[in-house]
């Protein structure tokens, strides 16, 4: 791990360009636990996405605001203005932070078929994809980030996955939401995030490279 | 320039470009990111105005009465049963005719306790004498409360804008935070006239005997009426100045050759459009009205906008407890009075946050169209399997 994730990113030279031009409407459900950044994560998203050029709203399902307890947050990401304020029920991809969810929560319900699932966890789950169509992308999001920012926090290394996968929204624009959403917790912390945020993308984008 | 704001942010860079020299509040959630960003603000010197965090609602509603009595411009939060702890004060400053402006992050109110949305809160005080505006999105949050503090001078009333709490206050989405040169040109400096001055010393709300009681609540009530022309015009003046209305007291969506109608407040509205978007994709000619303003009961504006209908269907987040919905109510007695016989019914629904899907809203204009029951309110999506009962427990 010498090579900076930074270096890595940018010499790839495949990363997707989303387009706002072309007519699109995504929904994203993230599951997590309190304290993984659930609602962080959608509102880091939603601000990329609209910094693209697109229509973003994100907002949380506050069901329990308690450390370690489920929690689902939402972004939509559209070409045209957003008027719904409902929760998101039918998915085009889950963002899921703890695995453990997999087994408590219904946290794939709803998704869309070929939906993707992006999983904080060293492999899919053996026979998890054989239900449904389902695109998984499986992350050690929580050795990642425990590696760029000294705790486990899966959050921005699953967002760069995410974005490497879907092309739904740019590297750069979450560098940038990044670093003004996170400006307040100091320099190192928007350091930390975006070399996860990188290194996420570079690992998604890679397994996608050996699949195709 | 638009920006991606989270609702409570987005509410108070409105409060801040309206320079309010004195903000009270005492934190509830969904109402507290509000305060706690206008507390930063305040704090770290980005608005100049006095800020008592105080000890309980009932403290922080007094502050903000006696700030504008003193004639400061001022602002407090509230939801839920804060608001209700502030009924006495509400009731104290509409009757003193104090042009205050208030945000309530409207809440379910207890028992069983619940922090989610419904209308009930503000709803449960709609007889104090406060102007109500409901929105639907940031945005209309954002210029409505700009509205609200011309609304509040212009007729010296008290105005509180409702938005919904998590639904709006919690979610981010874009929006226009206006100049601030635009927003002065908009919204002149505070200037009360019946400010209480030491040097000619008066009193604001005191005794009143049985020989004139009667006429100042009737002038209070005179003024509520008055107001909703006033209310339309400054948010047509809005449009002029900012380039975004919000149709004034009430805002029709699809009603040409709409047979049934629902009528709804608040952000519930955008599923609504949804809804009535895929019934008319298939056919079905239906409508919406969202009552923008429900204090003052804007009668002749629903009248206008449901001349055409057969049949109306009110989704309201808030009812009374052995009567039923409260819009439905007052929109029946406005259409006898006005001599249309137009069935209206009733559904209350998402209370304590219960999410109205556009799936929700379909079945129920559905429901409507086959119109059968009118007597009374139906609540929608209710499991009764689910009711308690005391004999159980």
């Amino acid at each position: 791990m010498n090579e900076s994730p930074e270096s890595r990113a940018k010499s790839d030279g495949k990363e997707k360009e989303p387009a706002a031009t072309m007519q699109c409407f995504h929904e994203i459900r993230f599951h997590g636990r309190g304290g993984q950044g659930a609602v962080s994560a959608a509102a880091l998203l939603a601000l990329a996405a609209f910094d693209d050029g697109f229509e973003a709203q994100a907002f949380p399902k506050f069901g329990s605001e308690r450390r370690g307890a489920p929690v689902e947050a939402y972004v939509r990401i559209s070409t045209t203005p957003i008027r719904s304020h409902n929760q998101v029920y039918t998915p085009d991809a889950v963002v899921i932070q703890d695995s453990t969810l997999l087994h408590s929560e219904p946290v794939l319900q709803g998704l869309k078929q070929v939906g993707w699932v992006i999983l904080n966890s060293e492999q899919p789950p053996v026979g998890a994809s054989t239900a449904q169509a389902l695109r998984w992308v499986a992350i050690p999001a929580s050795r990642i980030g425990e590696q760029f920012l000294g705790r486990p926090l899966p959050n921005t290394v699953l967002l760069g996955a995410l974005a490497a996968v879907t092309g739904w929204v740019s590297l750069k624009a979450l560098e940038q939401a990044i670093a003004s959403h996170l400006t307040n917790k100091g320099e190192d912390v928007v350091k930390g995030n975006i070399d996860a945020l990188r290194e996420g993308y570079r690992i998604a984008a890679e397994k996608q490279e050996q699949v195709s | 320039m638009r920006q991606l704001l989270e609702g409570s942010r987005a509410v108070v860079e409105a409060v801040r470009l309206c320079r309010p020299q004195v903000i009270a509040a005492y934190p509830i959630t969904p109402q507290t990111h509000i305060i706690e960003h206008l507390a930063q603000f305040v704090a770290d010197g980005d608005l100049p105005a006095g800020f008592i965090n105080a000890e309980s609602e009932f403290g922080a509603a007094s502050v903000v009465l006696g700030a504008v009595a003193g004639g400061a411009r001022a602002f407090t939060a509230t939801a839920s049963q804060g608001l209700l702890l502030m009924t006495e004060v509400l009731y104290n400053i509409a009757g003193m005719r104090l042009p205050l402006v208030m945000v309530c992050a409207n809440r379910a109110v207890s028992a069983p306790i619940n922090i989610f949305s419904d209308h009930q809160d503000s709803m449960s005080v709609r007889d104090a004498g406060w102007v109500q505006l409901y929105v639907e999105s940031n945005q209309e949050a954002v210029d409505t409360v700009i509205q609200a503090y011309r609304i509040a001078e212009t007729c010296e009333l008290p105005v509180m804008v409702c938005m919904d709490g998590f639904f709006l206050t919690h979610t981010f989405e874009p929006v226009e935070i206006p100049e601030q040169a635009a927003v002065d040109e908009f919204l002149p400096p505070f200037h009360f006239a019946r400010t209480l001055n030491p040097a000619q010393p008066m009193t604001l709300g005191g005794g009143s005997e049985p020989d004139n009681y009667l006429e100042f609540r009737a002038a209070q009530h005179q003024a509520m009426e008055q107001a909703s022309e006033v209310i339309a015009a400054i948010d047509l003046d809005f449009g002029d100045h900012f380039g975004r209305s919000y149709g004034g007291l009430a805002e029709p969506y699809r009603l040409e050759g709409a047979d049934t109608v629902m009528v709804t407040l608040g952000s519930t509205m955008g599923a609504v459009r949804d809804a009535a978007d895929t019934l008319r994709g298939n056919g079905m000619p239906v409508g919406a009205v969202r009552l923008r303003c429900f204090r003052p009961f804007p009668a002749q504006a629903l009248i206008h906008c449901l001349a055409g209908a057969k049949r109306v269907v009110v989704l309201e987040k808030a009812f009374s407890a052995g009567m039923g919905g409260i819009v439905s109510t007052e929109l029946r007695a406005a259409l006898h009075q006005a001599g249309m016989p137009i069935p209206v019914e009733s559904f209350i629904g998402g209370l304590g946050g219960r999410d109205l899907t556009p799936a929700v809203i379909e079945e129920i204009f559905h429901l409507a169209a086959s119109g059968k029951d009118f007597a009374t309110s139906r609540f929608a999506g209710l499991d009764t399997g689910a009711m308690p009962s005391i004999e159980e427990t």
